[in-house]
């Protein structure tokens, strides 16, 4: 007889640092579908897993601490428990810190009807000297409790099979204990609930709704003001002001309820034993040493990204993009010639040349999985918040940053991890100003051609400049452009652990994947119109539009020192930044080999160290134009880092080329 | 003749000492769980060994060189203790017979060794002074806690009897030595209501009058307990969380990172500007310099 296949879904939650991804990585593997949750620029994973009959749908929610909303994270997790009732909840806890990850279960026990406690990490407990009794916890708390070492793939077939168990059982809603119920805080817990209307709160449960408002959960909060009435509201409020401090009573008999959970299942390390993470944390977090291990591991990092990403990089570019383009002009002799030249130099050279960049993201998204998967990523935003303390941001904005060095799209993208609003469109403002692979190569081969045997000093000087400009830029924009509080740095320093090569394959692999759908498809569209732009009219770029827009920037571009054609080679860098030296080599009417003497010829060193300047700073390409979109949901925001980065560029560039031009540089 | 059994009675006869001079037969024959005749007999061979005085039906005396042998082995008993409790970390009610066994093998240089790794540590978990390398030892002038009365306070030395009973329910109780109490009130049972860091305790009389505490000046102790910013704590010492005066914008997530009013914080790192490293519990965190400003714990000093 067949059996009828069931499908049912199942929510991953659990607080960060615990194995979460790990867990649903293993289970999903390649069938995850990662998108961003609706309205939101947090991170949606899902992902199917077959098992017998049962198909289970995992949906892998945001890491969160507790289920208050103090982020988008936290209101997505208990919203998505809340309207979408997930068949099954398994919450993923660190074995190595239950104390702080069973908050969040004295949370979840209201929410989740089917609940599951998948106790990960119990290897790296028992290292700590934590020995964890799973059984005794499973019947503490009445929920199972499934031992595992997530990254060594134990425990995982256990779970499966639980949650297939679990998921028949009656939903255990209703004979749930209340953690208040033995406190003085419950009549008022009670009152408020006695205060608001089923309407008023729902789909939210009522008790659950109370405990909210009184922990000053801002977006029930708002929620309960817009459904009552007035009259309902005025006798509210003042109960909820008059009770303040009942968010500190609720999280701390919280922990209670966790201390007497834990109390007989754990048995804790003695104090003065030193661990592995906390040796190696003496040299990581120091002030001085901890910086410079991070400058010793950036450098072996950037090390491996330009002795091997780059020269692949190259080779693609020759062997693959340039013989393609040769191809297509040779197969499609006898049609209009407006074809090759549209697919070849519009289309391949454009998206084609990007594409070539892969290589070199993936080294860097590599070494980024190890650095995170090992737990180092922490404190490197331990060690470098004081600096960035300086320009109102806090040390995880450092993360961002330094992937900016790669690409800045990623870099923009990676902004996600910064809870306060106001610190991740700060970050998103100044990520632009890190130059990125695209633009180092164009300044290599800038400064190789004017300046020789200093070039690298050049190099080193302009990289130096722009950072010093992003912390300018930093301090004024804290000043006044921004608003609101600025936020302080709160984060779990997770144990070191040996990472684990499957989830870096597969963090790495998906980080590609996001970054060729994102940036290919707007680089293809920005390709076509430049394209369009320097085709027509008349077919050749001397005559095009964007010859055109060139002159006419002329009288601006002759403030530092720049002709026409240079102001079109950094238009064209929207595109992509490397496309300045492809335009530069067809504006001045040869192949890249000749460049070096077309722009000796043409440029004195004065205006070449201007057009180093601008086009470091220059607005960033389109890509990353994109995203800053995307992740600051705001066009005005976009506008405004156009238009600083245009302002920012030009008058850089002016101030250097009118020194540069009373010194030495201009003879 | 083995010096292992030598040493026992030295060190029996040397504890008894603080008590009672000359120590009796049957209080040895008790404490080294021995029979009267048996301890007759080796009482005559430490005498003959020239490390006793021994007079019948009276007891013992320890010599000088008597006393010297027997304060090198407490201090080696000592010593294994810390080592077992602070770096391996057996639990404090578990230590004192597996240092029993341990310091009658060790040689000095094993002695120096982990008298250096132990740093300048000078008493034992359970409160004992440790003596020096001289065997100089450090009295204490103590008093049973039962004997303290109602808003007395009192610092606590010594745990007087150190079976593994009465010693987990001291550790369960949180009342280690080192700890600064204030007796609050005083039952008719004789048990003990007390506060201790802004916890109150019940303590019934047995456990009360195993604690061997020092007196307490009011200013001292008002001293003993201070209120300051997390940012104030040096690398190594802690406090117990007691309010938060910030916004309340940071309020909820401070709450569920676990800065919660009773939590444990200890801190890691410090180094004077920039982030702290803390734990708290069980995890490590780093906390802005500007949060940990705002978060307000009690610190235990020092006073006794």
């Amino acid at each position: 007889m067949l059996e009828k296949s069931t499908s049912i879904v199942v929510a991953l939650a659990g607080p960060p640092n615990v194995g979460k991804s790990t867990v649903f990585n293993l289970l999903t593997g390649l069938s995850q579908h990662v998108g961003n949750w609706p309205g939101k620029t947090v991170e949606q994973k899902t992902g199917v897993l077959h098992h017998g009959n049962l198909t289970i749908n995992f949906v892998d929610l945001p890491g969160t601490y507790s289920l208050t909303a103090n982020s988008a994270e936290e209101q997505i997790a208990r919203d998505y428990l809340v309207k979408e009732n997930p068949d099954v909840v398994v919450t993923v806890l660190n074995a190595a810190s239950l104390e702080r990850n069973l908050y969040l279960v004295a949370e979840l026990v209201e929410l989740a009807p089917r609940l599951i406690i998948a106790l990960n990490m119990t290897d790296v407990a028992r290292q700590q000297g934590m020995q964890v009794d799973s059984q005794a916890l499973e019947s503490a708390l009445n929920i199972p409790v499934i031992p595992m070492v997530a990254n060594r793939n134990q425990g995982l077939s256990e779970l499966v099979r639980m949650i297939e168990r679990e998921s028949t059982q009656p939903a255990r809603t209703g004979d749930i204990r209340h953690i208040e119920s033995d406190s003085e805080i419950k009549a008022v817990i009670d009152h408020v609930e006695g205060l608001l209307t089923d309407e008023s709160i729902a789909p939210y449960p009522g008790h659950w709704a109370a405990m909210k408002l009184l922990e000053g959960d801002e977006q029930i909060n708002k929620l309960v003001r817009q459904r009552l009435s007035q009259t309902q509201w005025a006798t509210l409020e003042p109960f909820l002001k008059e009770h303040e401090s009942a968010a500190v009573t609720i999280a701390t008999l919280r922990f209670e309820w966790v201390e007497r959970m834990v109390g007989t299942t754990q048995e804790k390390p003695p104090m003065g034993q030193v661990s592995l993470t906390e040796r190696l944390d003496r040299a990581a977090t120091h002030p001085i040493l901890g910086l410079v291990i991070l400058v010793a591991i950036m450098g072996i990092v950037f090390w491996l990204v330009y002795s091997v990403g780059v020269p692949i990089q190259r080779f693609l570019e020759v062997s693959l993009i340039e013989r393609a383009r040769e191809l297509v002009y040779s197969a499609l002799q006898s049609i209009p010639s407006w074809v090759p030249s549209f697919l070849g130099d519009g289309i391949l050279s454009g998206v084609g040349t990007v594409l070539t960049f892969i290589p070199i993201l993936f080294f860097f998204f590599l070494a980024w999985a190890i650095l995170e998967d090992t737990g180092y990523m922490a404190r490197v935003a331990f060690v470098t918040d004081r600096f960035m303390h300086l320009i109102g941001l806090h040390g995880k904005s450092v993360l961002p940053l330094i992937l900016g060095f790669g690409c800045n799209v990623p870099a923009v993208m990676g902004t996600r991890i910064i809870e306060s609003e106001r610190a991740r469109l700060l970050t998103v403002l100044l990520t632009p100003l890190i130059p990125c692979t695209g633009r180092m190569a164009v300044i290599a081969i800038i400064a190789a051609a004017f300046f020789g045997s200093q070039a690298i000093l050049v190099s080193i000087g302009i990289v130096l400049f722009s950072l010093l400009m992003l912390v300018v830029s930093g301090l004024i924009m804290n000043r006044f452009v921004l608003s609101g509080e600025r936020t302080a740095l709160i984060m779990e320093l997770p144990l070191y652990h040996s990472p684990n090569l499957r989830i870096i394959w597969l963090v790495t692999w998906q980080r590609i994947v996001a970054f060729v759908k994102r940036a290919g498809t707007i680089i293809l569209i920005v390709s076509v119109v430049v394209w369009l732009l320097s085709s027509f009219p008349g077919g050749s770029i001397q005559e095009s539009f964007i010859a055109q827009i060139g002159r006419w920037l002329e009288p601006l571009g002759k403030l530092m020192g720049l002709n026409w054609q240079l102001m079109v080679a950094l238009l064209s860098s929207f595109v992509a930044k490397e496309n300045t030296i492809a335009t530069l080599g067809v504006l001045l009417g040869g192949r890249t080999a000749g460049l070096t003497q077309a722009l000796k010829e043409m440029l004195v060193p004065a205006s070449a160290l201007a057009f180093l300047v601008v086009q470091v700073l220059f607005i960033p390409c389109a890509a990353t134009v994109a995203v800053v979109h995307q992740e600051t949901r705001s066009w005005r925001w976009t506008a405004f880092s156009i238009g600083f980065q245009l302002v920012l560029s030009f008058s850089m560039a002016i101030l250097v080329f009118q020194i540069a031009k009373l010194t030495m540089l201009g003879i | 003749m083995d010096s292992e059994r030598i040493e026992e009675y030295l060190e029996a006869i040397y504890k008894r000492q603080r008590t009672e001079t000359p120590v009796s037969t049957s209080a040895l024959a008790k404490d080294l769980a021995v029979s009267l005749p048996a301890i007759t007999d080796m009482l005559r061979r430490l005498e003959s060994e020239g490390l006793i005085e021994y007079v019948a039906n009276k007891g013992a005396v320890l010599t000088t060189q008597g006393n010297e042998r027997a304060v090198s082995v407490v201090r080696r008993h000592r010593l294994w203790e810390r080592f077992l409790t602070d770096i391996l970390g057996v639990k404090w009610d578990r230590v004192h017979h597996e240092a029993c066994r341990l310091e009658h093998a060790t040689s000095p240089e094993t002695e120096r060794k982990l008298a250096s790794l132990l740093g300048n540590i000078d008493t034992c978990p359970h409160g004992y002074p440790i003596p020096d390398k001289n065997g100089n030892i450090k009295e204490q002038e103590v008093a049973p806690l039962s004997e303290f009365e109602p808003g007395q306070s009192a610092c606590i030395e010594t745990v007087a009897e150190e079976t593994p009973h009465s010693l987990r329910d001291i550790d369960k109780l949180g009342l280690k030595p080192k700890t600064v109490v204030t007796v609050e009130k005083k039952n008719s049972d004789g048990s003990i209501e007390l506060q201790t860091t802004g916890e109150r305790r019940w303590l019934k009389k047995e456990v009360a009058a195993l604690l061997l505490v020092k007196p307490v000046s009011a200013e001292s102790k008002a001293a003993a307990v201070e209120e300051i910013a997390i940012a104030k704590l040096a690398t190594g010492e802690s406090g117990i969380v007691r309010s938060y005066t910030g916004g309340r914008g940071m309020l909820g997530r401070c709450l569920s990172m676990g800065f919660t009013p009773g939590s444990l914080v200890k801190m890691l790192k410090n180094f004077g500007s920039g982030p702290v490293l803390v734990k708290v519990h069980d995890t490590e965190v780093a906390l802005g310099r500007g949060i940990a400003e705002k978060i307000v714990v009690t610190k235990n000093k020092a006073v006794c």
